[in-house]
């Protein structure tokens, strides 16, 4: 499950920003204002110290955020629901924790984007739960903030090693082996998903010409499931519905939310 | 000439079957009841794919264009082969993008003791300053029948009511999946417009149900992955059953959603079989798929997306380390 680790190379593209964090760490602290609830404009630069809210390199969280939303102006979606809290596809409720204060999620916020190793950065957000709370848009709120910064991570991973978008596959992972840094997606207990360029012998299919909403397409495609779809009636209701969603970040939530919930049922998948 | 009779039913109940489609077994068993021993023998059904009645419009592969409210409640024009299928991509394309076309496409899971299953609608909230402060959208199912030779005692299309009140899926006697019949109609395979194939170079082929490559039902026989199929790597594998009154017959079959090359001389009469589904058990449901054009994408926003940003490739050149 190695992966070639090619220092990455001098950007030829227009979409080429410099970061002042190192790029790797920058693009989990990209979206930081969403987290704060505040809109991009009236974002701050710094928190806890931290610069955040930097512009992310090769075009990579727009290419991410196409995966999960539909280009254009955005419209609101869901009349009654104007808040950056995320609705769950689930249950259908806001997925947020009532226990928690504004100082819990400042000070989780904080906590997360202080983090300076890529490494340790990359495995806080596969098991953060306070950026699961969020929407990538108040307009699509049953995106999630969580999923669409990992996605950025592995796009702009992937991109510094020299691959474009078209050269992408989405890889089934081992659950028990560890993430692969910034190319691992998703990390529970039963399934562990990639974006890579380089799929070995790993189970695999490709992510298609350009970024768009197409996560029922290519999971419908991979050659072999992370999930026991022949034995477990809950593992095909979750295939099932695996293979109704568009939206990338909407559907790895789901199966976070999905594994939540049947260990909360103690029936595991 | 080959008639088939779409039928477009509406899910009264909760449902507590395979989760992916209404097995075309379970449409078969129910509409057998009702058919002469003659007619059975006949009968061949597809699967029941589930259709949320929601807002849409047409995907751009379609015969017409636009979109209308409601969408999902009835059956649409048909006079181009993709028209066929615009309720049996499991993604359902056609929904409309100023709603959350997510939340309408996964079903409202239901808990019941042992098991899960579907409800039959799902409520989404309205902010309380208007009328009417609930949404409801509910579930319906869509599939075809055809009879494979005509019989004596039956005309065919079968009467709306034939396909009133079955009961489908686990517990149906206890009043789960009970269905009530929209709309049907009737589609001849020969007037149908199959353009899009007849120009193009090379195609693909997508399977919309398992195809059954072991069977140990009774006299039939187990099949090879056919030649025309052109496979891209390793074809995803699932153990079945299929049931019958009170036995189980384990199946192997390739997992539906898979996508391979075609490489036969007939795209279209290839793209006709797939309509009346190839291989054993293609009576009930099985080895349905559709042939597209090679260079058609699935995703219609990938196609916008290109033609928006034709260089939007970020590329990385040789270099150092920055």
């Amino acid at each position: 499950m190695s992966e070639p680790t090619t220092p990455h190379a001098e950007p030829a593209t227009d979409c080429d920003t410099d970061t002042d964090a190192e790029p790797m760490l920058a693009v989990y602290r990209h979206d930081v204002h969403k987290l704060m609830m505040r809109s991009h404009t009236a974002a701050r630069d710094r928190v806890a110290g931290v610069r955040v809210n930097e512009q992310v390199p090769l075009g990579a969280d727009r290419d991410a955020a196409l995966l999960s939303r539909p280009r254009g102006e955005p419209e609101q979606t869901v009349a009654n629901h104007e808040s950056p809290f995320r609705l769950s596809l689930l249950t259908g409720d806001t997925a947020v924790n009532p226990d928690q204060t504004d100082g819990d999620i400042e000070r989780a916020v904080r906590e997360l984007v202080q983090i300076e190793d890529p490494t340790e950065m990359h495995d806080a957000w596969l098991t953060a739960s306070l950026p699961a709370q969020f929407t990538e848009s108040v307009y699509y709120p049953y995106t999630s903030i969580k999923y669409h910064t990992l996605l950025a991570a592995a796009l702009l991973s992937n991109y510094r090693a020299g691959a474009s978008f078209e050269d992408l596959c989405l890889v089934v992972d081992d659950a028990h082996d560890d993430p692969v840094s910034h190319r691992t997606i998703l990390h529970t207990d039963y399934a562990s998903l990639r974006l890579t360029a380089s799929p070995g012998n790993s189970p695999a299919a490709s992510l298609g010409p350009a970024p768009a909403r197409s996560w029922a397409d290519v999971w419908s495609r991979l050659p072999d499931h992370p999930f026991l779809a022949d034995t477990s009636r809950r593992s095909r209701n979750l295939d099932a519905q695996l293979r109704r969603i568009r939206s990338w970040s909407t559907a790895l939530q789901f199966i976070e939310d999905f594994e939540l919930h049947a260990q909360r049922k103690a029936g595991g998948l | 000439m080959t008639r088939i009779q779409e039928v477009l039913l509406k899910l009264e109940t909760s449902y507590l079957g395979t989760p992916y489609y209404i097995s075309g077994n379970a449409l078969y068993s129910a509409l057998a009841r009702r058919l002469s021993e003659e007619t059975k023998r006949h009968l061949q059904v597809s699967a029941g794919m589930f259709v949320p009645g929601e807002h849409g419009g047409f995907p751009d592969a379609h015969s017409q264009s636009g979109g209308v409210s409601f969408f999902g409640t009835g059956l649409r024009p048909v006079e181009r082969y993709d028209d066929l299928f615009v309720f049996r991509d499991m993604a359902q394309r056609w929904l409309s993008d100023t709603r959350p076309r997510d939340a309408h496409n996964t079903h409202p899971l239901q808990e019941f003791s042992t098991t899960a299953g579907y409800a039959p609608t799902r409520s989404f909230g309205r902010p309380p300053e208007k009328r009417i402060t609930k949404r409801t959208v509910s579930w319906y199912v869509h599939c075809y029948v055809h009879l494979d030779e005509p019989t004596g005692q039956t005309t065919f299309p079968f009467p709306a009511c034939m396909f009133d009140g079955l009961r489908l899926g686990g517990a149906r006697n206890y009043g789960f999946g009970l269905m009530e019949c929209v709309e049907t109609r009737c589609v001849d395979l020969s007037d149908l417009a199959y353009d899009r194939l007849e120009t193009a170079d090379a195609y693909q082929l997508e399977l919309l149900t398992p195809y059954v490559t072991a069977s140990e039902y009774p006299d039939a026989d187990d099949q090879s992955i056919p030649w025309w199929w052109d496979g891209e790597g390793d074809l995803r594998t699932r153990s079945s059953t299929l049931a019958r009154g009170d036995d189980i017959y384990p199946l192997e079959t390739v997992d539906h959603g898979q996508v391979v090359g075609y490489a036969g001389s007939d795209p279209i009469q290839t793209a006709k079989n797939g309509l009346l589904r190839v291989g054993t058990h293609s009576q009930l449901g099985f080895g349905e798929f559709r042939l597209r054009p090679a260079e058609d994408d699935r995703v219609p926003d990938r196609q916008r997306t290109q033609a928006a940003e034709p260089t939007s490739k970020p590329h990385a050149s040789p270099g150092g380390h920055r």
